[in-house]
């Protein structure tokens, strides 16, 4: 055989071999100590993978691309802000644990119906207390309400309860109300049934007293929270309870298809003036029982539940900054 | 009004060299079996994987917009597809060896002499190009599966019969190459009547036979010679020319056969599919052409091969009949072939047209997938953050509205020559001609 | 000659523009995997347009050729793009966040105004065909090359 014809063959051969294992061992290589995760919208499977173990105190490299449409990428309870995972892009970050436990990681840009499944978990492990932590029971269960029950308002008033008007009576209001305590484990209709047999109040009308109630709510939050409850409920809500409140968000009509039952009218005051903010803290962290509702217990912390129900509640009154 | 680019010693030594085309090969091997791998182990979103979008868009808009306007054949002078099988069978990479291998050899059946079945392939192709598209493991799939076809052809039959028989591409290619400005044929044919032993077609020590399976001395046309230069090494009496001419000289000897008259109406209907299944503000359709499988697909795919083998034929034999009825002329099947020919140029700027508008929308993704070919987060060439942004999109529609009318002209300017040869008239044609325009015209603008 | 002048008047000659006062237009526009709704729009030139997207299904974005403006929405967040449609022709809009597999072909249509430019390609569209047929036939034997 010429020597020009070898010389060729080898060209192409040693060319072919390498056009071929050249970028696979670099991305072999690359990948060391580094886990990729792909993100999949959840009928694909969701976070792949969907669980990681990591050290206390040794930082877990991350490589995350999306393997169809926009992500995001968020940690569980902790104030990390998300980051996003676009398709066909890597983006890489560096996590490091002060403390044991399951993390969850999960999407906050909503990708499907099933968005709010796409939820993984990071295990660590590491000296720090491993005993377990004591847990408390949230509220709902302390004041053994059934959270699956149906919570109608015994009564609803005729027109929107305003805390600026509430706020004109708010002298007249006896410590007792305005405790957290309090506002936790009433409903309103239940508060406004107090204010009403309460002889204090009975030169009030029954909507000043609404107005009362409305002020009473609103005193268990305030204005930072509200905007921050408002942009959590445009984030993770909206999509299935609406911009609105009403239940008629984008995924409503699928919810109401797969589980016969339409997401929740926040807008509604014969349901919503029905349930306590501890009954609502129930449903956010428990989630469905096959109402299609998520369960939002390993993503936010009570802090921030509590500043969402509070703007959960602004459905119902006007506040006149709304 | 032709002249010989190997009257230029140069040229013809550049032309002649084999390891400047294994340099050319082996750059095009090497970004085939790239694409391949990433359409394999990349990411799987379509505009970040350098397989799709080096296949699809950098390369479709080279063949379409460059290759086949100007160079006719000149994508199958340099394609890698068929070359390891073509070593194979050769038994070599450079000259032909002491002792050529003995494959099957086997002769391609006559019945399959023709391009029915690339009119085949590019339909299937084209049934399934919504996933084909979009889809990188598709792609490599496709591709890897033209690699083995050929590979496979080439130990079976003799010379390149995928490349002449099978090839999806090839089949329109071959068709629209008639246009080119560029042509390989013989200098003097009483000096092929005299050479006995014809190494053109039968090889020799120096050279192998012509791979396409054309005699060099009977080119009369563009449509099935691949430019691979062999018969210019071969030929003892350096008899072989590589001229350039006038656009669309092969057109003037109008083609009698009936499987290139429906490559062309192929074309001609998917374009105008193409055209309002993919840049059309209908959702349904896109969704119907992707969803392979469900009854919308199957209706889908009713409709485009109605449009393409039933309308478009059955119009045109409209228009053939009528010019028949006024003329003094030979057999319709003919006509209809010869016509057919109009549909040469029209076709070919439909697809510019669309291709225009196509690649210009997504070319800075040719940009992103340059330096992070696989979507794993490289940057080799400092361009994998260019954002995406159409090009030139000012410019685009005029631009396409002077392709289609050119292209109008230019195809009734072929029928009114097609038309003199024939003794009919090509009014018919014309108005044929002139209705695709407009309705190409209203889905692309 | 005539027929030169012919069409350089059909593709530069101004053409009458109707001339409607210019008016504020709001359009809701869903978004789904991979199509909008509406799919074609169409306002008058000079209007103030304003877009509001509701994507229904994943992150959708809306993209106006010719105008570069742009927008992105998610679910559950109607955002909003407003412009004036100050140049007239026909404009494609398209999504410019990946959606899914059809992402690149997923578009819609802003008409602004009457499609001078798909008028004027037909005018010349059928004076080439014209053209090609009375004023410049072949002779019936003549030789072709």
């Amino acid at each position: 055989m010429k020597r020009s014809e070898i010389l060729g063959r080898l060209l192409v051969i040693i060319g072919v071999v390498l056009v071929l294992s050249v970028p696979l061992a670099v991305h072999f290589y690359n990948g060391q100590n580094i886990v990729e995760i792909h993100g999949r919208v959840a009928e694909s499977g969701g976070w792949s993978p969907s669980s990681i173990q990591a050290q206390v105190g040794v930082p877990l490299h991350l490589r995350l691309t999306s393997d169809d449409v926009m992500h995001s990428f968020a940690i569980g309870q902790s104030d990390m802000p998300p980051v996003d995972v676009a398709p066909g892009k890597m983006t890489e970050l560096t996590l490091t644990f002060d403390k044991p436990g399951t993390y969850t990681y999960y999407c906050t840009r909503w990708c499907g119906p099933n968005h709010w499944r796409m939820r993984g978990v990071i295990e660590v492990t590491g000296d720090g207390s491993d005993a377990p932590q004591p847990v408390t029971p949230p509220l709902y269960m302390t004041l053994h309400l059934d959270i699956d029950a149906a919570h109608p308002a015994a009564v609803t008033p005729a027109e929107k309860p305003s805390t600026l008007r509430g706020a004109a009576s708010a002298a007249l209001l006896s410590a007792g109300y305005l405790t957290p305590d309090y506002y936790l484990s009433h409903s309103p209709a239940q508060s406004y049934l107090d204010l009403r047999a309460d002889a204090a109040f009975s030169s009030l009308n029954d909507p000043e007293v609404w107005d009362l109630v409305a002020y009473i709510w609103q005193s268990n939050t305030t204005s930072e929270r509200l905007v921050e409850g408002q942009r959590l409920y445009a984030q993770n809500c909206a999509a299935c309870h609406g911009e609105s409140g009403e239940g008629n968000g984008v995924f409503a009509a699928g919810v109401k298809a797969q589980t016969g039952k339409l997401p929740a009218n926040f807008a509604d005051p014969a349901s919503m003036l029905g349930a306590s903010p501890a009954l609502l803290q129930g449903k956010i962290l428990r989630g469905g029982m096959g109402t299609g509702m998520p369960y939002w217990g390993p993503i936010f912390n009570d802090e921030t539940i509590w500043g969402i129900i509070g703007y959960l509640y602004t459905f119902q009154f006007d506040e006149g900054q709304r | 009004m032709r002249s010989d680019l190997t009257r230029f010693p140069f040229v013809k030594s550049l032309l002649k060299n084999r390891w400047l085309q294994l340099l050319v090969f082996f750059v095009m091997l090497a970004g085939f079996f790239f694409a391949i791998l990433s359409g394999f182990a990349g990411t799987p979103v379509g505009n970040n994987n350098f397989g799709i979008v080096f296949v699809w868009i950098a390369w479709w808009a080279i063949l379409i917009l460059i290759a086949v306007p100007f160079f006719g054949r000149g994508w199958c002078a340099v394609c890698p597809i068929p070359l390891p099988g073509e070593w194979l069978q050769r038994g070599a990479i450079l000259e032909p060896p002491a002792r050529k291998p003995h494959w099957l050899d086997l002769r391609w059946p006559n019945k399959m002499r023709n391009i029915w079945l690339q009119n085949l392939t590019f339909t299937l192709v084209a049934l399934f190009s919504s996933v084909i598209l979009t889809t990188p493991k598709v792609t490599a799939l496709v591709l890897a599966a033209m690699f083995f076809m050929a590979v496979g052809m080439s130990i079976v039959f003799e010379r390149r019969t995928f490349c002449r028989y099978l090839c999806p591409v090839g089949g329109f290619i071959g068709l629209y190459a008639q246009v080119a400005p560029l042509e390989l044929r013989v200098k003097d044919k009483r000096v092929c009547a005299a050479c006995k032993d014809k190494p053109c077609y039968n090889g020799s020590q120096v050279g192998y036979g012509c791979p396409w399976d054309a005699f060099p001395g009977g080119l009369t046309r563009n449509t099935y010679c691949g430019l691979c230069m062999e018969c210019l090494r071969t030929c003892p009496y350096d008899n072989i020319a590589i001229n350039t001419r006038p656009f669309a000289a092969d057109l003037a000897k109008p083609s009698t056969r009936m499987d290139e008259a429906f490559k062309a109406f192929i074309m001609l209907g998917a374009a105008m599919i193409y055209a309002g299944v993919l840049l059309g503000p209908w959702g349904a359709l896109k969704l119907a052409a992707y969803s392979v499988g469900t009854v919308a697909w199957l209706g889908y795919a009713a409709a485009f091969l109605a449009l393409i083998f039933g309308i478009l034929p059955a119009c045109f034999t409209l228009a053939v009949k009528i010019a028949q009825r006024f003329s003094r002329s030979s057999a319709p099947q003919h006509l209809f072939a010869k016509f057919a020919t109009a549909l040469v140029p029209l076709g070919l700027m439909f697809w510019i047209a669309f291709s225009l508008s196509f690649v210009l929308t997504n070319a800075t993704y040719i940009l992103t997938a340059l330096s992070d070919p696989f979507g794993w987060g490289w940057n080799l060439f400092g361009t994998a953050g260019v954002a995406w942004q159409p090009y030139f999109t000012t410019l685009l529609v005029p631009v396409q509205a002077l392709a289609l009318v050119g292209g109008l002209l230019w195809s009734a300017r072929t029928a009114q020559k097609v038309g003199a040869e024939v003794k009919a008239s090509p009014i018919p044609v014309i108005v044929f001609c002139t209705l695709t325009t407009l309705v190409m015209l209203g889905l692309l603008l | 000659m005539l027929v030169g002048l012919a069409g350089a008047v059909i593709a530069f000659a101004p053409l009458p523009v109707r001339v409607a006062s210019p008016t504020q237009r709001t359009f809701r526009v869903e978004a789904s995997q991979f199509a909008y709704n509406p799919a074609v729009l169409t306002v008058d030139p000079g209007d103030t347009v304003t877009i509001e997207l509701v994507s229904t299904d994943v992150v959708h974005g809306l993209y106006v050729d010719g105008y570069g403006v742009s927008v992105t929405a998610d679910p559950g967040q109607t955002a909003r793009l407003t412009f004036t449609a100050d140049i007239s022709g026909s404009f494609r809009f398209r999504c410019n966040v990946t959606c899914g597999a059809l992402h690149p072909f997923m578009i819609g249509k802003l008409q602004v105004g009457s499609n001078t430019m798909l008028w004027r390609a037909i005018g010349l569209t059928v004076l080439a065909a014209l053209a090609a047929i009375i004023l410049f036939p072949l002779p019936a034997n003549v030789k072709t090359a």
